[in-house]
């Protein structure tokens, strides 16, 4: 059973989770809990803030979920629905939040490698998040969470062009605050 | 880390389980989409329509209205082209929400969509079916009222150049 919801793609556990299998949405909640909050940290700059956003983020996926189209990516979908949470977690507060430093690096190979991470990780936050919230979610969605242009669009509503271009700029952005 | 993940994964699935969170059932969503098609089908024609009953009144006022101005903004009933871009406005709020709008360039398709409400009127106006309209039809009473509002005696009739009143 297990290794059969491994292989399962995450629209087939829509689609089981759609036909009234409420067990099996916890398999969808840690397939993208990590992604979600890495990515929602980059938004919102708190860690525990972020949380929050991927919790209520699950639950309103969840509500959603019939509306979802299975012939589409759940992904990019989920990730949408976090985007909107966390514009309005940014909305509500509008003051700039702290760097968390909490955020770990999953374990890797040595101590030496995982520091130097940690580094240009750390590093890579404080830069990004110096950024005006347009230029950062391309920029962490693309290079961050590996998305291609198309997810991006997806998940940010704009068109693939925009997000080539927002990406070209906060890339020269990200150059002049990283070497400052 | 994963303790916090873990918390989230337990608060979420007790409130799913518990049922304080359920689904949307699909008929919810069918019957948004419905609503939502049928009332950008309905802005469309609405302002398709006003425009039109816009350009009918402007010609009503016949050639040189222009030299009229004073008179024209009087008696023109301004609520129609209000309507009209009203329509417009919540249609091109309504387009926004369909996919296509960001995967295509959203000021083309705005715009597309504006020029054939334009077209759509002036082609209705080319044709003359407003003329059809106001003698015939349903909406015969309601071209007769605006006519009466627009009109004082001794102006042209529908732009053809007839006068209703000679002196």
């Amino acid at each position: 059973m297990y290794i059969k919801l491994t292989k399962m793609t995450d629209e087939e556990i829509v689609r089981q989770v759609q036909k009234g299998d409420k067990e099996i949405y916890a398999r969808l909640v840690k397939r993208y809990q990590d992604k979600l909050i890495r990515y929602a940290t980059y938004l919102v700059g708190d860690y525990h803030l972020a949380s929050d956003v991927v919790q209520e983020t699950f639950i309103k996926a969840y509500v959603n979920l019939n509306g979802f189209n299975v012939k589409k990516k759940f992904s990019s979908w989920i990730y949408r629905i976090a985007h909107n949470e966390a514009m309005n977690v940014l909305k509500k507060d509008k003051k700039v939040f702290p760097i968390d430093e909490q955020v770990e690096i999953e374990s890797g190979v040595n101590l030496e490698e995982e520091l130097i991470k940690k580094e240009l990780k750390t590093q890579t936050q404080s830069c990004l998040q110096q950024m005006p919230v347009i230029y950062r979610e391309p920029l962490s969605l693309y290079f961050l969470e590996d998305k291609t242009y198309e997810e991006i669009s997806d998940i940010l509503r704009i068109p693939t062009g925009t997000v080539g271009t927002r990406i070209n700029r906060a890339k020269v952005m990200m150059k002049k605050i990283c070497q400052k | 880390m994963s303790k916090i993940n873990s918390e989230i994964e337990d608060k979420v699935m007790t409130r799913i389980k518990t049922e304080e969170v359920t689904m949307k059932p699909r008929w919810y969503f069918v019957v948004g989409s419905v609503f939502m098609l049928l009332g950008l089908v309905s802005l469309t024609v609405g302002s398709i329509f006003l425009s039109n009953l816009t350009l009918f009144l402007l010609k009503q006022h016949g050639p040189m209205g222009q030299w009229r101005l004073e008179t024209l903004l009087d008696s023109f009933s301004w609520w129609i082209p209000a309507l009209a871009i009203l329509g417009m406005t919540i249609g091109i709020m309504m387009l926004r929400q369909y996919d296509f709008s960001y995967r295509k360039n959203l000021t083309l398709v705005v715009l597309g969509f504006l020029a054939s409400i334009i077209i759509s009127a002036l082609l209705i106006d080319h044709f003359g079916l407003n003329n059809l309209w106001s003698q015939l039809g349903p909406m015969k009473k309601f071209y007769q009222q605006l006519e009466n509002k627009n009109t004082t005696p001794g102006r042209m009739q529908n732009g053809s150049g007839r006068f209703r009143n000679r002196p």
